[in-house]
């Protein structure tokens, strides 16, 4: 119920930004596939971000323990803001590709 | 460019599926197994997440608290085994004395790290008490290494798994498969360093 109450909140409000963008902001509908293909560019590089930054942190955590002997738990990987700053640096680097075109 | 395109479709489909259907539910339960319920020596209770620094116990540990004091009261084994950090063991005892454990019917192991530590400890209070069988209270996600890493220390393991069918909410549905993932790279690493 959980999942559909926030599809549903999803769906209204792309439905309304379509509405607004192109009615009142006059963005052209047939380029929303292209925009679309384009999310998905920026979606892949968010996965490498992602798995990156996962890959990386375990290399780092059992480094620590091994050199250190300090101990730091893999758990800490488990946390969204991890995906959350993975999107961040696909925006940037997203952005920064396409203006250096 | 076309790579990443398809990379990206295939984020979007992995977390769609796992957000807004029961997949990582099933993953969950298919990891933990069938319970075993039967009379043992002890009820071990696994460590995890600890305890806050004002001595609250993280949602997991308190559920497999509960899980152990309620196999403890239906009176599967006489002896109430907790492991884990150090305020974590602490605040368990606590929580158990609180629900009407007696003090004597519950042992502390020293202190320990990880799963595998803990396997070693409490082999080292329970295996000179000759109790060598054992229900096991771990997370669903946990239970495969745990029991492994238990029956490598010496035990006869009986699994008895923390409530198996996870999360309803998108969100705590995706930190159910963050921790299939750590718990997969856990146990990779415990096949490569021989521990399991």
């Amino acid at each position: 119920m959980t999942a559909l109450t926030l599809i549903v909140i999803v769906a209204l409000t792309s439905l309304g930004a379509y509405v607004i963008a192109t009615r009142g902001m006059g963005l052209r509908r047939p380029e929303l596939r292209g925009a679309l293909l384009e999310t998905l560019d920026y979606l892949g590089l968010a996965v490498i971000f992602l798995v990156g930054n996962f890959a990386l942190g375990l290399v780092v955590i059992l480094g620590l323990r091994a050199l250190t002997h300090r101990f730091v738990t893999v758990y800490v990987l488990n946390d969204a803001t991890l995906a959350v700053l993975s999107l961040l640096q696909a925006l940037v680097l997203h952005c920064w590709r396409t203006r250096s075109r | 460019m076309r790579g990443l395109r398809l990379l990206g479709l295939a984020g979007l489909v992995v977390f769609a599926t796992m957000a807004f259907t029961p997949l990582a539910n099933y993953i969950n339960i298919r990891m933990a197994g069938v319970a075993r319920l039967e009379p043992s020596d002890a009820i071990v209770v696994l460590g995890r997440g600890g305890a806050d620094s004002d001595g609250i116990l993280t949602n997991r540990s308190l559920r497999r608290v509960v899980r152990g004091i309620d196999l403890y009261r239906q009176g599967f084994a006489p002896l109430l085994v907790f492991s884990g950090s150090l305020e974590e063991i602490r605040e368990r005892a606590n929580v158990a004395r609180a629900l009407g454990v007696p003090g004597p019917a519950i042992l502390s192991a020293p202190a320990a790290r990880t799963t595998r530590e803990e396997a070693e400890e409490v082999r080292k209070l329970l295996l000179p008490l000759g109790r060598k069988n054992v229900l096991l209270v771990s997370d669903p996600i946990d239970m495969p290494r745990a029991r492994a890493l238990m029956e490598r220390a010496g035990f006869t393991v009986r699994p008895a798994p923390t409530a198996a069918s996870g999360p309803s909410q998108p969100e705590a549905r995706l930190g159910l498969v963050r921790d299939l993932l750590i718990e997969l790279s856990a146990w990779t690493f415990y096949r490569v360093t021989g521990a399991l």
